[in-house]
């Protein structure tokens, strides 16, 4: 039985440049650009930048024709979890179910009895007074619908709406792809049937949108049409995968620098199963290579194991089926998936005591703890010194943990 | 390379822009105005913290200026620290920066960049930028920028 009146989202506004800004007031009021992991794309813009055309994920050099006075800035998530969290407490002040949904964003059950415009409001500039940052807040009746209230009452918003004719004119203005869950594809399959809004979509017969979208498209169906059938998460359910990667930082053709970035990779990975405290079944390679080809290829395991020099055996093997040696690799992904508990795996018959191996991971954690992360590290990652020079590489969106989505 | 820099305005004091007019250098790109310094300026000059003070100072030395420095406005810190200006009385300074620009970027600059002051045979002092070998950051940021400022307490 439901036992709450709303639910709301709050939406940071343009968060990493309002993050930037918290700790550099130099920075308010100019068009700011913050530049991803190598330097090369906008991944946040300032609401001045993107009204000179700047797009979220384009090039720095396409972005200065549009807006030649922007000012750029080197990504920090560190700085920006530190905010997250701060954000995310304050948020909990107003409700006691919270779900830490992402990096900026944080959807909140509301109770009956309370002004839901006036909390709204007041959530708002909380969160401008205590920590400075500038966010939107949506009340609506379920996560879809609040999230498609913040999002149009952007930038430094307030808004609760939950009477039906209210929702229908919001919904009516909107195009499908707005709501969370539909991009292009499915819309590309909504669209021969009249569904192009996400009035024609909460409008549609529930069955249709079944058939065209599967039981997530009905999901989002009864969202719009005020119904709250999406799980809410206020602790983040255990992963049933866990991967580390990304981009290479420009064309990788040597096969020595290629293995460093495996290396890293599941160095990373090895990271995260024992945060999770997981060990894996199965390791997968992925590599995209600079001319849009791609490669992939898995690996079962003897038995389930968080050893770095097991996994790294296993991904070796992976990547040499994965990487197509003559041509230059962009990207890649070490994935663990088939995960279970420590403690609960069986060890291999053949595998040589861990004892070993265990001291040395032990050791490498410790180490790590005291002196900071990658100060030891596998000898296989040295023709990355550059990489590993430069602080900011060291901490990724990826190592905020807890948020229910990337 | 850096080819210029800007310093907030709230950063330099009245009498400094009032005697070396820089009140022409004053860009307002939103926020908080800025004074620019550019190479490619007519004057070329940078704001230099010296002997306790801000001061404003030629940068480099042009064709044509003066025999007895080095013709560039840069200079590596690996020819600083292997003695290549051994045979000159020269000093360290801080450059302060807000903002630095290479290849048309405009870059935040936390602190300032690393100089070095020598003097002409006038007895005129002349800030070189001191710069170094860019990080892979900043050579994807610049579009191939292959040397860098050396920034105080800062690697971009």
């Amino acid at each position: 039985m439901r036992s709450f009146n709303a639910i709301g989202h709050l939406d940071a506004d343009c968060f990493y440049v309002s993050a930037e800004r918290v700790r550099d007031h130099f920075l308010c009021g100019k068009a700011v650009g913050v530049l991803g992991n190598q330097g090369a794309c906008v991944i946040a813009k300032s609401y001045e930048m993107k009204h000179a055309g700047v797009k979220t994920g384009m090039p720095i050099w396409d972005a200065l024709r549009l807006c030649p006075q922007g000012v750029y800035v080197k990504r920090d998530f560190r700085w920006y979890e530190v905010l997250s969290r701060r954000m995310l407490d304050v948020v909990r002040a107003f409700s006691p179910r919270v779900e830490y949904y992402s990096i900026d964003e944080f959807f909140f059950e509301v109770s009956a009895g309370v002004n839901l415009q006036e909390m709204a409001e007041r959530m708002r500039d909380a969160v401008l007074r205590e920590i400075g940052v500038p966010v939107t807040v949506g009340i609506a009746r379920s996560k879809t619908l609040a999230k498609l209230v913040s999002d149009t009452a952007k930038p430094f918003g307030a808004l609760a709406l939950l009477d039906r004719a209210a929702e229908l004119a919001l919904l009516e203005r909107l195009e499908v792809t707005e709501v969370s869950g539909i991009a292009s594809r499915r819309a590309a399959r909504l669209e021969p049937h009249g569904i192009r809004t996400c009035l024609d979509l909460a409008s549609a017969d529930r069955r249709l949108v079944r058939r065209l979208l599967t039981i997530t498209g009905e999901a989002l169906w009864y969202e719009l049409n005020g119904e709250a059938v999406l799980p809410f998460y206020t602790e983040r359910p255990p992963h049933k995968m866990l991967s580390r990667g990304g981009s290479l930082g420009g064309t990788v053709a040597r096969p020595d620098r290629l293995y460093a970035w495996l290396a890293r990779n599941v160095e990373r990975l090895v990271e995260e199963l024992e945060f999770h405290m997981v060990c894996t079944g199965a390791l997968s390679v992925y590599i995209q290579h600079k001319d849009g080809s791609d490669g992939f290829a898995r690996r079962m395991l003897p038995a389930h194991t968080d050893r770095f020099d097991l996994l790294m055996e296993a991904a070796n093997s992976a990547l040499a089926q994965a990487w197509s040696a003559d041509r230059p690799a962009i990207r890649m992904h070490v994935a663990a998936s088939q995960l279970r508990r420590s403690g609960f795996v069986q060890l291999g018959l053949f595998d040589a005591p861990p004892e070993r191996a265990e001291a040395v991971a032990k050791l490498k954690r410790e180490v790590n703890a005291e002196v900071g992360r990658f100060a030891l590290r596998s000898g296989a990652t040295l023709p990355l010194a550059d990489v590993y020079r430069d602080e900011a590489q060291s901490y990724d969106i990826c190592d905020v943990r807890g948020k229910i989505c990337f | 390379m850096l080819a210029g820099m800007a310093l907030a305005l709230s950063e330099l004091p009245v009498e400094l822009m009032v005697r070396h007019g820089l009140e022409r250098r004053v860009c307002d790109r939103g926020g908080e105005r800025e004074v620019q310094f550019l190479f490619a300026d007519a004057d070329r000059l940078l704001p230099v913290w010296r002997n306790g003070r801000l001061q404003i100072l030629r940068w480099g030395n042009r064709r044509g200026e003066s025999a007895h420095l080095p013709c560039t406005a840069w200079t590596q810190l690996d020819t600083v620290q292997n003695g290549g200006w051994s045979d000159r009385a020269i000093e360290s300074v801080v450059v302060p920066a807000t903002m630095g620009l290479d290849k048309g970027v405009w870059y935040r600059i936390r602190q300032g960049i690393r100089g070095l002051v020598a003097l002409d045979e006038r007895g005129g002092p002349r800030v070189y930028v001191i710069c170094e070998p860019s990080s892979h950051y900043y050579q994807v940021m610049t579009r191939g920028g292959s040397w860098m400022p050396a920034l105080i307490d800062e690697r971009i």
